[in-house]
Parts: C-alpha cells; sequence; structure tokens
C-alpha cells in the first residue's frame, strides 16, 4: 500500500550490461564547470539579498548550565541592533525532538544561548558581548571514558550510557570456547569534524506570508520539513533553494538552529537575514563524527573465522541516535557467530551528525584490525582469511541473496595491483636504513541502492534541448552532470542541451544527499522522465512525418527512420510551442532483495620508528558499486574518500579540555586535515558490472564506500610494517612513538 | 620633519586596482581585503572559509604574490594590483588554468577552487614548467575538504602543458 | 576584529614615535591580525612598516657577514638560490614554514616576533597566565604540543618560529631601533629568559623596531642543517625541531650549535652538549651523547613525552646530515 502510493507508472527495463550507451559509462566534464573555475557559482555565502540583516548567536561558555535569566538591554540599546531572541521571547519552534531552539539547560561550550540581528555582522559580534546571561553552572563531562565511568557526573536521568542496539546470531560464547585462536583488543577512534569548507548557514526572507530559505544543504525538502515543524507553515509558503553548496559530508541533513533564527528574525524585523556560522563555531556546533571506544574479540578454528563479538561505546554529545559502528561486523562477513552491542554515550560535547559512512568508518578499523590480528594469530595471510567468509552471496544478517556481490573479485583486482604477494609477516625493509614498510588492507559493505520517492520531469524544448528539474542537490559529487547525462542518453541528445535544474523546493521531490542514495535514487527517475518524454515525441513524430511509431527512434537530437533524419527542432518547427512535459518517479525496489555496496582498500606505508612518522605510499580502492555512470567524477569521489580517510587515520583529531569543555582544535591551524602533500598515490578500480536489478540504470551510490575501509587498511599496513599494533587513531608520531616505547 | 597621521578608525578612502580596474574604497582600517572585495566592490569568487589564513580559499594576488585576503588589511593595498579569479577569463574565454581546472575533474564542490586556481595561475607565471613537486607546494595553502587534490596537479600539469605549446 | 587606527610610516624613525602604548607595528600582518581577529590582541594603532625603505632584501659584504631586514618577505630568502650559498638553513627552515601564501606576506621581523601557539593562549576565553591570568592551563590538561624543557613555573609554551633556531644557529644578532636609539642584540637574547618568569615572549622594548638580522662571518663559515617534525607533511608548526650548525674541518665538528624548536619556550640551546662535540668526528654515540646533554632535564608532561625521543633523533640525524655533506 505504501509503496502504491509512491509509485507512478511503469519502469523501464534496466539497461544491460552489454547495452550500447553513448553518453552513461563515459567521462563527462561536470555541466557546471565553468560556473565554478570562475567564482561565478553562487553559494550560500554568498547570497546577498538588498536590505540584508546579519545574525549571530551567543553561544554557551560553559559546558552545562541552567540559563536562568538574559539580560538583552544593552544589546538592544547599541545602534545597528535590530533585534535578540533568547528562550525568554521567543516562541517554541520545535527542533529535532526538542521544543525550542534555546534550552534552559545548555549542554556544550557552544550550545546557543541567544542570538543577535543586526545591521552588520561586526554589529552583530559585538551586541554579543553586550548580553548578559545568568547561568547555574552544573557539573559536567566531556570525555568519552570518563562519561563511561559511574563515579562521573550523570548528565541525563537515564545516565550517561544509553543502551543502542543489541544484535546476536549463532552461538558466541560456545565458540568462543571451543577456538583455537582467540584475540581481543581495545579499539579507539577520535573525533573526527567535517569542515565543509562552506560552513553551515541560511538566508531567510518573507514576502508576506511566503518565506524563502537560501541553505546549505544536503537536503532542500528536509529544511523545508524542518521548517514546517518549527513555524506551523503550510508547505506551499516555504521554498528553500541551494543552488552550488560547499560540501556537507553528511552534517548538512537538515535545518538548523541558524536557520530557525534566520527565518524568525526576517519575519520579526521585515527584512532578509543571513546567519552564517564561522569556522569555529562550526567546529564546536554543526556536529561530528563520534570517538569511539571498541572492544573487538573474534575466533578462529581450523583456518576459519568462528566468532566475533564486537562491542562500542560512542561520544554523541547530546544526539538522541548513534552511529552504529557493529554494522561492518554483523554483515561484512559470511561469519556464523556475532555479538554486536552498540551503546551511546552522553557527554557535555557538541552532537553528532552523520559524517559520510556514520559508524562504519570506525567500525571498520576495529573490525578489520581485529581480523588481521586473528589471522596473525591464526598463523595465515589475513587477505586469504578473509576470502574464505567474503564469497557468500546471501546476507548473513537477513539472510536474502544480494541483488550483485562482487567482493572476492575488489579482493583479486586490489591485490593484485599493490603486489599484496609481495606482503611479510613483519614487514618489509623501507627505502632508506632503519625505515620499515608494511602492507594492509580492508574490506568495505555499506548499502548504496538508493529508494523511492524520487520524481524528476523533463522538459523537451522545442529546439531539441531539454530542462530536466528534480529536487535533488550536487553537494560536489557530481549530481548535476550525472543527471544530464542519463537524460541525455534516454532521450537522444547531446549532453550539452541538457540544464539541469536542482537544488529547489519547487521541483519534484528527491531525497537528500546522503547514505551514497542519490545516484541509485534519483537517476532511474531522470531516465523514466526521459524515457516519457522521448515517447511522447515519437508519437508527435509519428503524426508529423507520418511514419509508424514503431519505426521511430531517437538518436544525436533527431528522428530517426529508416535512414532518414528528421532534426527534433524540425518535428516542432509547425506546432509553435507544444511542449513535452515527461514524468519519472523511482520505483521501488525489488522485494527480497538486498542492495549492499562493496570493495577494498590496500595500503602501502612506510613507517619511521625513530620519528614516528608514517607515510602512506599508495592506496588502491577497487569497488563494487554497479555501473559506473560518470567514470571522471567517479574517480574523484574515490579519491576524495580515501584522502577523507587518511586524515581521520593519521591526522585529525578533536582536542577537548576536560575542565573547561572547550573544544581547543577549532580552527583548521590545530585541526589537521589533510593538504595536497599529504596525498598519497591513488589508485581507483571499478569492477563496473551494473547492477541490473537494483534500478533501471544499474548503478549504486558511491559516496561512502571510498571512504570506508582506508583507515583500517592503513593500520592494517602499519602493523604489518611495525611489528606493533596501534589500535588509536589517529597514528600521529605521538602515538606511534608511545606505543614503541611501551612495545619495547 | 612632517609627520604622518594615523587614519580611522572610521572608513578611509583608498584606490586599489582590482583586475585592472581603478577601484576606489570607503572601508575602516580594519575591513580586510576580502571583506573589502565581497562585500563593497561584489567580486564573490574568493571565499571565506575560515578568515584567519587557515585554509586558502581567499587566496588571490597582490602585485602578483598568491596571498590570503583574510589576512590582509584593504588599507595596506593601497595603490597595488590585485587580481581574483573574475579577472582571469578574458572575452568569454577561459584562462588555461581554468580551462584545465575543468578538463581534469579538479574540483567537487567547488569552494576552494577561486582560491587553488589563484595558486596555480601564480606559480606558471613564475614557473611555466613546474614539477608535480613545485606544484605541490604551490598549492599546499589551500586545503580542499573534497580531496581533489590528484586533479588539482593533474590540473595544474597540464595548463602548463599547453602553456608552453602556444606560441 | 575590534577598529583601530592605521597609519603608515615613512621612516624608522617616525614608526617608533609612532608606536606609542596600545599600537602595534604591522609587517605582513600574518601573525598580528590573526591575534587581533582572535581577540587575543587589539592595538587602538596599527603602524605599517611596509612603506619604509632599506628594510626589504638582504646583502653580502665579504667579511662583515649577512644582513637581512626585516621587512624581507620570507619567500624572497627562500627562493634566492645566492642566499641558499651563503646560508643553506635558511631554505631549507622556511620550505616548510607555514605556506606560500603566509611566506609572501610573512616577513623576517615578523616571523621572529611572532606569539606562541600554545591552544590555551590562543582561546581567548581562557585567561592563562601568559595573559595575565594564574595559571597554565596546559600543565594538567591537553599538553602534547607543549614543552618538555626550561619552563619555569608560569607557561609551557613553546618557541613556534622555524626561521629563529636556524639563524641562533649561525650566531645572528638582530638590531632594535627606537626614538632613543639603537642597540644589537644576540637573536637568542630576542626571547625572554623563561626564568625571568616575564609575561613577555620578547625583549623588544615598547618602540622598538627590527630593523636588521644579521649573521656574522664566523656564522656564515658554519655549515647547517634544519629538520622539522611535523604532524603533517607541511603547514603545522614544528612538534620538534632542530637546527644544528658547524664548521667540519678535517672531518671534525667545529664550534657547532645545537638549537631546538618546538621543546622549550624559547629556542633550546645547551652549551654543554655543544661543548661535548666540539672537535669530535661526528659519531652515532657522539651526537646521542650530546642529545642527552641537550635534554638532560626533559621534564615532560603527562602527554608530551614523546618530544624526548623524537628531539634527540632530530639532533643525530641533523648531525649526522652535516657531517656527511
Ligand atoms: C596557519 C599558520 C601557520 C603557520 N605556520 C608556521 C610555521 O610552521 N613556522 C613558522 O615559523 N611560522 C608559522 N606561522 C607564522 C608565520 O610565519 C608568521 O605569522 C609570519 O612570519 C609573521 O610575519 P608577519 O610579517 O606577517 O608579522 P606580523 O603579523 O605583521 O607581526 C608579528 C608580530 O611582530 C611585530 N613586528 C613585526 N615586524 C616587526 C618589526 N620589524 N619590528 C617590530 N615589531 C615587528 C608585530 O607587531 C607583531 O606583534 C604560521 C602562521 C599561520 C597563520
Ligand atoms: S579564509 Fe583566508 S585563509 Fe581561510
Ligand atoms: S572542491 Fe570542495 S573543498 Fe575543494
Amino acid at each position: 500500500m505504501e509503496q502504491l502510493a509512491l509509485v507512478q507508472g511503469d519502469d523501464a527495463e534496466a539497461w544491460a550490461a552489454d547495452a550500447v550507451l553513448t553518453i552513461v559509462g563515459r567521462p563527462q566534464r561536470r555541466v557546471e564547470g565553468a560556473a565554478k573555475v570562475t567564482g561565478r557559482a553562487r553559494y550560500t555565502h554568498d547570497i546577498r539579498l538588498p536590505g540584508t540583516l546579519h545574525a549571530r548567536i551567543l553561544r554557551s561558555p560553559h559546558p552545562r548550565a541552567r540559563v536562568r535569566h538574559v539580560d538583552a538591554s544593552r544589546a538592544l540599546a547599541l545602534a545597528g541592533v535590530r533585534g535578540v531572541l533568547h528562550r525568554f521571547n521567543t516562541p517554541k519552534t520545535a527542533f529535532r525532538g526538542e521544543e525550542t531552539i534555546f534550552r534552559e539547560e545548555v549542554r556544550f561550550v557552544g550550545d546557543e544561548v541567544a542570538a543577535v540581528a543586526a545591521d552588520t555582522e561586526a554589529i552583530a559580534e559585538a551586541a554579543l558581548s553586550l548580553i548578559v546571561v545568568d547561568y547555574e553552572v552544573l557539573p559536567h563531562v566531556v570525555d568519552l571514558e570518563e562519561a563511561i565511568d559511574a563515579a562521573s557526573p550523570r548528565i541525563d536521568e537515564k545516565g550517561n550510557v544509553l543502551d543502542a542496539d543489541r544484535y546476536e546470531r549463532g552461538d558466541v560464547r560456545k565458540e568462543f570456547a571451543a577456538a583455537d585462536v582467540v584475540v581481543e583488543g581495545t579499539y579507539r577512534t577520535s573525533t573526527q569534524l567535517h569542515n565543509s569548507l562552506e560552513t553551515h548557514g541560511a538566508v531567510a526572507v518573507w514576502d508576506g506570508d511566503q518565506l524563502t530559505v537560501y541553505e546549505s544543504t544536503q537536503h532542500v525538502f528536509g529544511v523545508r520539513e524542518g521548517l514546517r515543524n518549527a513555524l506551523h507553515l503550510p508547505l506551499a509558503n516555504i521554498r528553500v533553494l541551494c543552488d552550488h553548496m560547499g560540501g556537507g559530508f553528511g552534517s548538512k541533513g537538515g535545518i538548523g538552529k541558524y536557520t530557525i533564527v534566520a527565518a524568525l528574525f526576517a519575519r520579526e524585523i521585515g527584512a532578509p537575514v543571513r546567519c552564517v556560522l564561522d569556522r569555529h563555531e562550526e567546529n564546536v556546533a554543526a556536529g561530528n563524527r563520534s570517538a569511539t571506544l571498541q572492544r573487538v574479540r573474534a575466533a578462529g578454528k581450523d583456518g576459519r573465522i568462528t566468532a566475533i563479538a564486537h562491542e562500542s561505546w560512542s561520544n554523541v554529545g547530546q544526539a538522541r541516535w548513534v552511529a552504529d559502528p557493529t554494522g561492518p561486523t554483523k554483515g561484512l562477513y559470511d561469519v556464523p557467530n556475532v555479538l554486536a552491542h552498540a551503546h551511546r554515550v552522553l557527554t557535555n560535547t557538541g552532537s553528532l551528525a552523520a559524517f559520510r559512512a556514520p559508524g562504519y568508518v570506525e567500525g571498520t578499523f576495529a573490525l578489520e584490525s581485529a581480523i588481521d590480528e586473528l589471522a596473525d594469530g591464526m598463523g595465515v595471510d589475513p587477505l586469504a582469511l578473509r576470502r574464505r567468509h567474503a564469497g557468500s552471496q546471501v546476507d548473513p544478517v537477513s539472510k536474502m541473496r544480494y541483488s550483485l556481490k562482487r567482493l572476492v573479485d575488489c579482493y583479486d583486482i586490489g591485490a593484485e595491483e599493490i603486489g599484496w604477494s609481495r606482503r611479510a609477516r613483519g614487514g618489509l625493509r623501507g627505502s632508506a636504513p632503519g625505515l620499515r614498510r608494511g602492507l594492509g588492507m580492508a574490506s568495505q559493505l555499506w548499502s548504496g541502492g538508493g529508494t523511492p520517492p524520487a520524481y524528476a520531469t523533463v522538459h523537451l524544448n522545442p529546439d531539441g534541448t531539454a530542462v530536466v528539474r528534480i529536487g535533488t542537490q550536487d553537494i560536489g559529487t557530481g549530481t548535476r552532470t550525472v543527471i544530464a547525462q542519463v537524460c541525455a542518453e534516454e532521450l537522444g541528445i547531446d549532453v550539452r542541451g541538457v540544464r539541469v535544474e536542482i537544488g529547489d523546493t519547487d521541483a519534484p521531490y528527491a531525497p537528500i544527499s546522503a547514505g551514497s542514495l542519490t545516484v541509485a535514487s534519483i537517476t532511474p527517475a531522470v531516465r523514466l522522465a526521459a524515457k516519457d518524454a522521448r515517447e511522447q515525441l515519437l508519437d508527435v513524430a509519428s503524426g508529423v512525418l507520418e511514419v509508424g511509431r514503431a519505426e521511430l527512434r531517437v538518436e544525436g537530437g533527431a528522428v530517426v527512420s529508416r535512414g532518414a533524419r528528421t532534426p527534433i527542432a524540425k518535428v516542432f518547427e509547425d506546432l509553435e510551442n507544444y511542449t513535452v512535459i515527461g514524468k519519472g518517479s523511482r520505483m521501488p525496489n525489488p522485494d527480497d532483495i538486498v542492495l549492499k555496496t562493496f570493495g577494498a582498500h590496500f595500503a602501502e606505508v612506510e613507517v619511521d620508528p625513530a620519528t614516528g612518522m608514517v607515510v602512506v605510499e599508495r592506496v588502491v580502492a577497487v569497488h563494487d558499486v554497479g555501473r559506473i555512470v560518470d567514470p571522471l567524477t567517479a574517480r574523484s569521489q574515490v579519491e576524495g574518500g580515501v584522502i577523507q580517510a587518511l586524515g581521520f587515520a593519521l591526522s585529525e583529531e578533536r582536542v577537548v579540555d576536560k575542565p573547561t569543555g572547550r573544544v581547543l582544535t577549532s580552527g583548521l591551524e590545530t585541526y589537521k586535515v589533510p593538504t595536497v602533500r599529504d596525498v598519497p598515490r591513488i589508485v581507483v578500480r571499478f569492477v563496473d558490472v551494473p547492477d541490473t536489478v537494483a534500478n533501471n540504470v544499474g548503478a549504486k551510490g558511491l559516496g561512502e564506500p571510498p571512504i570506508i575501509p582506508a583507515a583500517a587498511a592503513v593500520a592494517n599496513a602499519v602493523a604489518n610494517g611495525l611489528g606493533v599494533r596501534i589500535r588509536h587513531l589517529p597514528l600521529t608520531p605521538r602515538r606511534v612513538l608511545d606505543a614503541l616505547a611501551a612495545a619495547s | 620633519m612632517p609627520t604622518v597621521r594615523p587614519s580611522g578608525p572610521g572608513a578611509v578612502d583608498v584606490e586599489l586596482d582590482v583586475n585592472g580596474i581603478r577601484t576606489p574604497l570607503h572601508v575602516a582600517p580594519h575591513t580586510t581585503l576580502l571583506d573589502a572585495l565581497r562585500e563593497d566592490v561584489g567580486l564573490l569568487g574568493a571565499k571565506k572559509v575560515c578568515d584567519e589564513g587557515t585554509c586558502g580559499a581567499c587566496t588571490l594576488l597582490v602585485d602578483g604574490r598568491a596571498v590570503y585576503a583574510c589576512m590582509t588589511l584593504a588599507v595596506a593595498c593601497a595603490g597595488r594590483s590585485v587580481e581574483t579569479v573574475e579577472g582571469l577569463a578574458r572575452d568569454g574565454e577561459l584562462h588555461p588554468v581554468q580551462e584545465a581546472f575543468i578538463a581534469h575533474d579538479a574540483f567537487q564542490c567547488g569552494f576552494c577552487t577561486p582560491g587553488q586556481i589563484m595558486s596555480v595561475v601564480a606559480l606558471l607565471r613564475a614557473t611555466p614548467s613546474p614539477s608535480a613537486d613545485e606544484v605541490m607546494r604551490a598549492v599546499s595553502g589551500n586545503l580542499c575538504r573534497c580531496g581533489a587534490y590528484p586533479n588539482i596537479v593533474e590540473a595544474a600539469l597540464a595548463a602548463a602543458r599547453k602553456g608552453k605549446e602556444r606560441p | 576584529m575590534k577598529p583601530f587606527t592605521y597609519v603608515r610610516a615613512t621612516s624608522v624613525a617616525e614608526a617608533s614615535r609612532m608606536v606609542v602604548a596600545g599600537s602595534a607595528p604591522l609587517a605582513g600582518g600574518t601573525d598580528l591580525l590573526g591575534l587581533m581577529k582572535g581577540g587575543i590582541a587589539s592595538p587602538a594603532r596599527l603602524v605599517d612598516l611596509g612603506g619604509i625603505d632599506g628594510l626589504n632584501g638582504w646583502s653580502r659584504e665579504r667579511g662583515a657577514g649577512l644582513r637581512i631586514g626585516a621587512l624581507t618577505p620570507l619567500v624572497d630568502l627562500e627562493t634566492s638560490d645566492q642566499l641558499a650559498r651563503h646560508l643553506p638553513i635558511v631554505r631549507e627552515a622556511l620550505r616548510d614554514t607555514a605556506t606560500l601564501q603566509l611566506r609572501n606576506a610573512g616577513t623576517v621581523g615578523g616571523n621572529l616576533l611572532q606569539r606562541n601557539r600554545c591552544w590555551y593562549f590562543r582561546d581567548a576565553a581562557i585567561q592563562c597566565w601568559l595573559k595575565g591570568g594564574t595559571q597554565c592551563f596546559a600543565k594538567e590538561g591537553e599538553n602534547e604540543h607543549h614543552a618538555i624543557i626550561g619552563t619555569a613555573r608560569g607557561c609551557n609554551r613553546v618557541a613556534p618560529s622555524d626561521l629563529a633556531p636556524a639563524l641562533i644557529a649561525h650566531d645572528a644578532r638582530v638590531t632594535l631601533t627606537s626614538t632613543r636609539g639603537t642597540r644589537s642584540v644576540l637573536l637568542a637574547d630576542l626571547f625572554t629568559d623563561p626564568a625571568l618568569h616575564s609575561r613577555e615572549e620578547h625583549t623588544l622594548r615598547r618602540g622598538e623596531i627590527l630593523t636588521e638580522v644579521q649573521v656574522p662571518e664566523s656564522g656564515l663559515q658554519r655549515r647547517g642543517t634544519y629538520l622539522k617534525a611535523m604532524e603533517r607533511k607541511t603547514w603545522s608548526f614544528a612538534l620538534v625541531s632542530v637546527a644544528v650548525a658547524a664548521r667540519i674541518r678535517g672531518g671534525k665538528l667545529r664550534d657547532p650549535r645545537i638549537v631546538l624548536g618546538g621543546v622549550a619556550p624559547v629556542p633550546w640551546r645547551v652549551e654543554a652538549a655543544e661543548a661535548e662535540i666540539d672537535g669530535h668526528p661526528f659519531s652515532d654515540d657522539l651526537a646521542r651523547r650530546a642529545a642527552d646533554l641537550l635534554l638532560a632535564d626533559a621534564a615532560p608532561l603527562a602527554k608530551n613525552g614523546y618530544k624526548v625521543p623524537l628531539a634527540k633523533e632530530l639532533v643525530r640525524r641533523a648531525l649526522a646530515r652535516i657531517a656527511a655533506a
């Protein structure tokens, strides 16, 4: 019933593996390239509406406190200040399960306390320091392991440690007892900060009761929904726009408090209001990848993995959800006995937000480290051990078949490319005396099959060009380009003849650009819309040309029949403004079939045991994500994912001062994302077999897969080279030297 | 001895040469070149990402040298030449570096791109045939969170090769 | 950034006169503007030194050593092949100093006078000892980047400049000029001795303009090298850096200097360590003895013990490098 409501029309047959496609599957330059290289591309930061006011947010200086009183009179008296919002004067505005955007109990340094709107950003900033807040300071805890400790302050009545998810198959306990080898390790990962270059922000403007919001977001419809909940407006009165956006990596999944602040001020004052975070706010209050503590036990017998137990604790700040790190443990390998138990730990720090494969990056590090430790313990090659559990075509969790799984192919391609046969226990000699060299690998499991609903329209213009409209967004992944490709392919016109209109809630609905679901969700709808348009065109052409409909096809911008080519423009010539509007919607995924993506990364590193320096020399990234629509942007996507993973593995770490709760690494000088010189040679390979069961394009998502296994592969390579395993990311010189000192 | 007198703290007049155009500005001394360009001149190509010299998104050229506009005072640029990404294309034709960035997919979200391009442009003027290492040193002050780095290096090298082919 | 008045000085004398209480000289601005934006400094007047003639560039006169104008952009030193022949250590030190954009704008004087990068110091909301408070938050806090040696009770910051250790290893001096006159001090003495328990990082007096760095002829006779350990390949302050320089005569190290960055509140030297190797040919063992002496008083905090072996290793490598060159 539910699906009936979502779907309109029939699906098209999937493009077969051997279908001859002229646009899809060939490298295509980004259609918005010229706008981006000239500086013409407009981002939310660049929206300049006449008369715009600027809002800044007052943030809690305390990790935990009760806001007893706010005195804004001095701020309001400052020339140029146009308004102040705080918990005692702001209407109820629902926000992510809470009633208001200004909490009574602020829960981390950076929590929103008040907001000022002023003629300039500088005045608004100056006014913040004039707001007097009476805080009752409460006991706090910011560190994950301290929060777990029962002796620490309880920051929630239910306690700091909350059960998130427990899963079991088989009998782990029995197998541990019966095993030949059991390994056990405690793994730690640090909080990673997204650091999208464009910070979160919104510009709101009202025209009567019509609200328009420009927001840097991965989901315009999500922002619209958030505004509806907060402001109780009919959806028709809200329009959310996001033309270009400067990165999100999961953190821009919906409305922010700044959005509501901008909308409220704009309504109250009657002028456009811009509220954009600065870099430090971004790194304190706009989300992160949770730090984790993970305990993994793995058992082996007769050359096989017999049981894995994985327990995790994630520092979620104040969030109501957890990015479960045990996902890969449950589903990656065909292992009969698995116990997985995830905990959500509350602390007085900024809350997590989805961060590119949330949970899976952290969990894969722990799991794949443990698999290597087990292989070492069993005296088998770690890749060989994985192979024994990677071939199954049945999902071990649901017991349903995969639509397509080529993980073993990924192993073959990657092992060949990196030269896995060189790997030796205890590592290899490095390029200079004293240096050690290691090889490591890890596997990737993720979803990426996409989902309905998603809708698109294709307007075929009388001159044979087309406009695709779909309310998705291009977060840098190349969405505009793949839409143009799929549309042009199906319609039979040139890519340059397709204009793609996205980032607008007045366009047909499309899902969030996250979870690697964009391509697999929207391109099938775009294809159907283009097909619909093509069929209408053929109907018309059949009449105009007086040729049987069945004998016609569209090719290269012309209607072709028995050798005769009639340009589309010619077909429409005498029909004046006859317009073809094709519609398409994303069909449901097949029943009883599991859609997943797979991959494997192989890393070669050189480690300097005397200085603790880790140099990643090469990463081979192999992915099995169905059809590759644009090999050019797909390769970029993989390289970008690997590079972000390398930051997580080697240098990125949020540091929080325990007594004050302040983030000490909120700037980009102290929070170290990779520079161009930190990048190794990255070899990208795809299995590139279309998943014809998944959807009519045969493509699956590629946004997250490439960030998942790289850190684990690097950690395994470092352990291989050094002969000492470091179970705490990032592998900074400090951690390496400390680990070596402890080991000797 | 004549003594210069301090100006400000209110707005003062300065004139810059921006992309070859004499551009009079009326800005307070504490206005950065980045804010002056974005807010007063309306050139939005250079981005404000950190506003403290830690990212490179605001990179542009002052007297031909790549600098961070967020760490430069507009008043200190009086009479100097400022080049931004908007000034690169001539008569609707993209600069070879811009072309190469598109051809080699040297960006994803594009937010770091104007800064990256300005760094490469400055490099190629001084070093028309750079090595990959020289390219990396020239753009290592430009962070790209999307990780377009390998393609940025390729694009710069390709633009250099193209530049050599031309008469 | 708080509003301020701005003046572009045309001479050192004028600049010195203009730098009254509450004013700051402005060179490239790459450190000063950061401090001002962060609310750590809020001068009411900036005196731009950029318009002063004669402070930009370097020169070498036979017998008279090397002179470097304080307003010389770092990049000009880094890219000069000629300078690299006289004093190769400067290029080595500058190659991974900040970024090209910052070296284009940043100057020699500004680099030597930049303030430290302790993350507590740089957070305006934290009133640490150096900013007039009562305690050093790093001592019991997040101190992985902090000092392991030479700290007085007050402050566990580390000297951030890459150029300073390199120049000190060649016995550089600086010229400081004010309306009261001109003095020349050892560059090493530009940094406030931590034992004095002063809340000033530099010994520059109000109104003094750093006009020039000189490397004496004897300093130029030394062969030097600079090594820097970072948390990523570039654009990072040193976890530990080391500048070494010595004359090599008959395979022996003569009149050596070993200067560490990133380990102490000031560029760190220990004469006994230098004496230990003076007159000896390089050997790993000799280098290790020197490094041990250099760090004999090291008292790491909870999270920065790794700096001790790291510093020792860098000293060994740097000495090996100059001995082999
Ligand atoms: C992100 C980042 C990373 C960095 N990484 C490094 C690094 O790895 N290694 C490193 O060594 N440095 C590093 N730096 C610091 C950088 O090198 C310095 O900011 C720069 O050298 C300062 O030079 P400036 O001319 O811009 O100084 P300014 O900012 O103009 O001045 C700095 C200080 O010196 C005073 N001053 C300047 N010149 C004079 C003078 N002639 N006489 C008297 N007073 C003067 C100013 O009043 C001010 O107090 C980094 C900086 C940033 C922002
Ligand atoms: S905005 Fe200027 S360097 Fe980041
Ligand atoms: S392209 Fe997104 S930050 Fe570089």
